[in-house]
């Protein structure tokens, strides 16, 4: 538990940072995602309720997004203690593997709701494009999940050695 | 200000970092650039005002939410039940729900007001490693249950909103569009589990 040049006291600060970051960024993509989308899915069952369950689907794909910010937040949380070494290395690492999964979930929150919007309102005048629609919104969530990939392969590499 | 080539709030944000870059430079042509520290700011600082900060960002953020989406799905509901008045009292739910956010942010606040121990620094003494950390857990943690809490706090009113609306138009569709309220609502409590996560080892601040 030494305070050396490479395990400086302020290298905590980038680490929370990072779990933060996660959350925080993830949480607004899936925000919008669930908003945005579900204006279009309560039109969709105004007309047609029994297309309604079908038109969850952007809903749901949001609230992966905001899974995935969760998962890399615990991830970091974890690595985190004040009884053990934490070097500034590992503090960057996990700010880094934080903002990758959080803009990536931003991102992928903000498309999942615009494409569910636009998709479910085509659903409901054409049924047979249920399929094209979770192409899509797969293709969306996706870009959610390559986030997800990197902070994954950055949190292994994070290591204290002071 | 609309005949400005970009937004009020991007003009804000080009005004403050002009003003940052006049100090950076100001410090570095002046021969204090070494004082530019991004590390001796974070360990100048005390670890109380990340802390209290963060005690504050939690409870100040979570009910801008909860009020942000009280009013979008409290003028919807009104506005529907003008035409439908069988709608207000079950759509008083999606109120409940926007209410739910800030008793989250409340609840946390009073958490991590827990973790906060009044201890003095003799002269001469520095704080110790856990102090920091418990100080920057308590800031992001504090910020992390905000902001979430304000992302689901509009994403519910929003939706709460929309559910108003179609339970105007057809009975059937409120359970299902509450469904919808209910994804929305999930964001706010993955923002208390990491905020309960993250200051779970947080000690006590102690000045050994």
């Amino acid at each position: 538990m030494s305070v050396t040049a490479a395990c400086p006291v302020w290298a905590p600060f980038f680490g929370f940072a990072g779990a933060s970051a996660a959350m925080i960024l993830s949480s607004a993509g899936a925000a919008y995602g669930t908003a945005k989308s579900g204006i279009g899915i309560a039109g969709v069952g105004t007309f047609r309720p029994d297309l309604m369950m079908k038109a969850l689907i952007p809903v749901v794909m949001a609230g992966i997004v905001a899974v995935y910010g969760l998962v890399v937040a615990v991830l970091v949380s974890n690595d985190m203690n004040p009884s053990s070494d934490y070097s500034a290395f590992a503090g960057f690492v996990h700010l880094a593997a934080g903002l990758s999964t959080g803009f990536a979930g931003m991102a992928a929150g903000y498309s999942i709701g615009v494409v569910g919007d636009a998709c479910v309102r085509g659903y409901l005048y054409q049924p047979r494009m249920f399929v094209g629609m979770v192409l899509i919104l797969i293709f969306a969530e996706v870009l959610g999940l390559y986030g997800l990939i990197v902070s994954l392969i950055l949190n292994t590499k994070a290591s204290s050695k002071c | 200000m609309s005949s400005y080539y970009a937004s009020k709030t991007a003009f804000l944000f080009y005004l403050a970092g002009i003003f940052a870059l006049i100090v950076f430079l100001d410090l570095v042509f002046t021969g204090n650039g070494v004082q530019f520290d991004v590390g001796r700011f974070l360990t100048d600082t005390s670890p109380y005002m990340w802390a209290l900060l963060g005690v504050g960002f939690t409870i100040g953020l979570s009910v801008v939410g909860a009020a942000w989406g009280i009013f979008i799905t409290g003028t919807s509901l009104i506005g529907a039940a003008v035409k439908a008045p069988r709608i207000r009292t079950k759509n008083l739910i999606s109120i409940i729900f926007c209410e739910v956010v800030a008793i989250y942010g409340l609840i946390m606040a009073i958490v991590f007001s827990s973790k906060l121990n009044d201890a003095e620094l003799a002269d001469g003494e520095v704080w110790p490693k856990s102090a920091y950390f418990s100080g920057y857990a308590l800031f992001w943690s504090g910020l992390t249950v905000g902001v979430a809490n304000l992302c689901c706090g509009v994403a519910v009113g929003i939706t709460g909103s929309t559910c108003a609306i179609a339970d105007a138009a057809d009975p059937q569709l409120f359970v299902k569009v509450l469904v919808i309220e209910i994804f929305g609502s999930i964001i706010g409590l993955f923002g208390l589990i990491i905020g309960l996560l993250m200051t779970s080892k947080v000690r006590e601040f102690d000045t050994k």
